[in-house]
């Protein structure tokens, strides 16, 4: 739901986001959150908000970078372009593969997701002209004409006004009639239906949205990196974009970047803890498994709506409770027809 | 206004309407009425296109809409209360019942995203009778309650609502008043009376044969999937069929009211 959080929160957070870079000596880490929180966001209107399940958005950040690498450095058409195409292709193809897959629904979705990311994958790994076995190196840093962007802080600034972007572009779409569509369809498709909800059209346009905001992360990040292949998208990652979606809250606004930021700062913690000396090579990916399942479970066992979710239920059952006081649900009731509409 | 016309559904090889034709001109209140099972939730699950049929077909408005989806026969006017609630649990009860209006707007997904002044004002609209809707089944007073936390009786005043929002030509209330207190039942027959007055084509399943004697023009009465009796309150009362099938007590108590 539109849960609304007060604007000085808001701004506190935009102010801290545009500093903190400013300190910090290697951006990598930083960008790949702001990304990452612009891929949930996506992702939790997909899942949180028409109740669907996607496994693989892996896939869709892989369509977004594999777009900028092949369109600058395969055809050397201008960088501004093939970023601007990255989320619209990305978009083009949920369409395309939604009109089979978004037929099957529950886990059967959810494999089917997975599958696709798989293929994606091996598509990538085996066609030489996507990178193959090599993947696709050089990708020219981001510009304009002669103007040309250095350094990793403006990537840094592009991410943050794209996960702005989406944001705002969330919101509007769940506060109108389409978005209730899209939310009404993960209480009962039978009755959206009934109230006019084209139901596959619905999710198609949710996944193929949801695919442009994942296809546009995976285009700033082909300019950052400057390289992709078919290891860049690892299914780990795709599960850890759900890990973040859950924890921040399915179906709320700032969820995605909650549980974005707090997963990421999770694994650059336990990356920090592996790369001590002295520890074997597999304690990293081993820590961060064991991290994920463990986070995963905590917050199924104890927030299981995820957290923005569950603070707003709080206030919000304040505010009712203090309604009740003030007026029996007695009153509240009034009888039918009492209005001539 | 409604035509249907030989309209057969099975469920693994057993007929759950078999061979059903009602016909409803514009602006009557149809009663329908049978023992459980007899397929009546049927029939309006084929006319809402909840389901399809096995052979038949439906006209509505003067066209066929039987291969049409639910959502398309919503756009055209047909809306449904079903017999369960089914609501939208997420969502806020003012968001629910303006899921309602989704059927006669029309502003996409683009034109929300850059929100353009045409969709806001469509929007405001949408509000607006939604917060009229919901004063006439009595629920202003919760628009901003979770539908989640609504009792059972709240719920069906929230569908109607929200059925009501679709500018419905057809009306199909599905036992609306199970469940209810014997005051609601009231106040739904009255809003239900209202509507038909002001011209709205209704068909109305339910249990509380009384209750449907008093509010239909016309009654048709279901029994294993087939259609045994049409005619006024007045003649089903006096139908032998319809006493043996199924009346019984129920009509002598009418009677006797
Ligand atoms: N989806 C379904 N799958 C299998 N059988 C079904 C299905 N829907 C209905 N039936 C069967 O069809 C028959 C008619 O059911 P229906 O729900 O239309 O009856 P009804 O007249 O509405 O009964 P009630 O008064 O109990 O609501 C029943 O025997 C029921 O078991
Ligand atoms: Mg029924």
């Amino acid at each position: 739901m539109t849960r609304r959080i007060p604007a000085l929160v808001v701004c506190v957070a935009a102010v801290i986001a545009l500093v903190v870079p400013l300190f910090l000596p290697d951006l990598s880490f930083y960008i790949q959150m702001i990304l990452a929180a612009v891929i949930v966001t996506g992702l939790s209107l997909f899942m949180g908000y028409a109740g669907q399940a996607s496994l693989g958005h892996g896939a869709f950040v892989a369509v977004g970078a594999l777009t900028v690498a092949v369109m600058t450095v395969r055809l050397g058409l201008p960088p501004l372009l093939a970023l601007i195409c990255a989320p619209i292709l990305a978009a083009v193809f949920a369409y395309i593969v939604g009109l089979p897959l978004l037929r099957l629904r529950g886990h059967y979705l959810a494999f089917g997701t997975l599958a696709l990311l798989l293929i994606v994958q091996a598509v990538i790994a085996t066609v030489p002209f996507f990178g193959g076995g090599l993947g696709i190196f050089g990708v020219p840093p981001l510009g304009v004409g002669d103007a040309v962007i250095s350094g990793q802080l403006p990537y840094v600034y592009l991410s943050l006004a794209v996960l702005a972007l989406a944001l705002l572009i969330s919101r509007n779409v769940i506060r109108s009639r389409f978005g209730r569509g899209v939310r009404a369809l993960a209480g009962s498709e039978s009755a959206a239906a009934s109230s006019g909800v084209p139901v596959l059209r619905t999710k198609l346009a949710v996944f193929a949205l949801s695919a442009a905001f994942a296809g546009l992360a995976g285009g700033i990040m082909a300019f950052f990196t400057p390289y992709v292949s078919s290891e860049s998208f690892p299914v780990a990652t795709s599960i850890a974009y759900i890990i973040m979606a859950v924890i921040g809250g399915l179906g709320s606004l700032w969820g995605g970047v909650i549980g974005a930021v707090l997963v990421s700062l999770l694994v650059q913690v336990l990356n920090a803890v592996s790369n001590q000396p002295g520890l074997p090579a597999t304690t990293g990916p081993v820590l961060q498994y064991g991290a994920y399942a463990l986070v995963l479970i905590l917050a199924l066992l104890f927030i299981p709506k995820g957290i923005v979710p569950t603070i707003a239920q709080a206030m919000r059952r304040r505010r009712d409770r203090r309604a009740d006081a003030a007026a029996p649900t007695d009153v509240a009731v009034e009888p039918w027809a009492s209005v001539q509409g | 206004m409604l035509t249907v016309t030989s309209l057969s559904r099975a469920f693994g090889g057993v007929y759950a309407t078999k061979d059903v034709s009602v016909t409803v001109p514009e602006g009557e209140l149809r009663g329908v009425i049978g023992p459980n099972g007899a397929g009546k939730s049927t029939l309006f699950n084929l006319i809402g296109g909840h389901l399809r049929a096995n052979a038949g077909s439906i006209e509505f408005g003067g066209a066929r809409v039987d291969r049409l989806p639910v959502h398309r026969r919503a756009r055209l006017g047909i809306a449904i209360v079903f017999q369960g609630a089914r609501l939208f649990p997420e969502m806020s009860v003012l968001e629910n019942v303006m899921v309602g209006a989704n059927a006669a707007t029309r502003a996409g997904a683009v034109a929300a995203a850059l929100r353009l002044p045409s969709q806001r004002n469509e929007e405001r609209g949408i509000r607006q009778r939604a917060f009229a809707a919901l004063g006439r089944v009595g629920l202003a007073a919760w628009a901003e309650r979770d539908a989640e936390a609504l009792p059972l009786g709240q719920q069906r005043r929230l569908q109607v609502a929200r059925a009501l929002m679709g500018e419905p030509r057809l009306l199909l209330l599905d036992e609306p008043a199970s469940g209810l207190r014997a005051a609601e039942r009231e106040d739904l027959s009255e809003l239900i009376t209202e509507l038909h007055r002001e011209g709205m084509t209704i068909m109305l399943i339910e249990h509380d044969v009384s209750m449907v004697m008093r509010l239909a023009d016309k009654i048709t009465v279901l029994d294993l999937g087939e259609v045994i009796a049409e005619g006024t309150p007045a003649e089903i009362r006096r139908n032998q069929r319809v006493i043996d099938a199924y009346l019984g007590g129920e009509a002598a108590h009418a009677d006797a009211e």
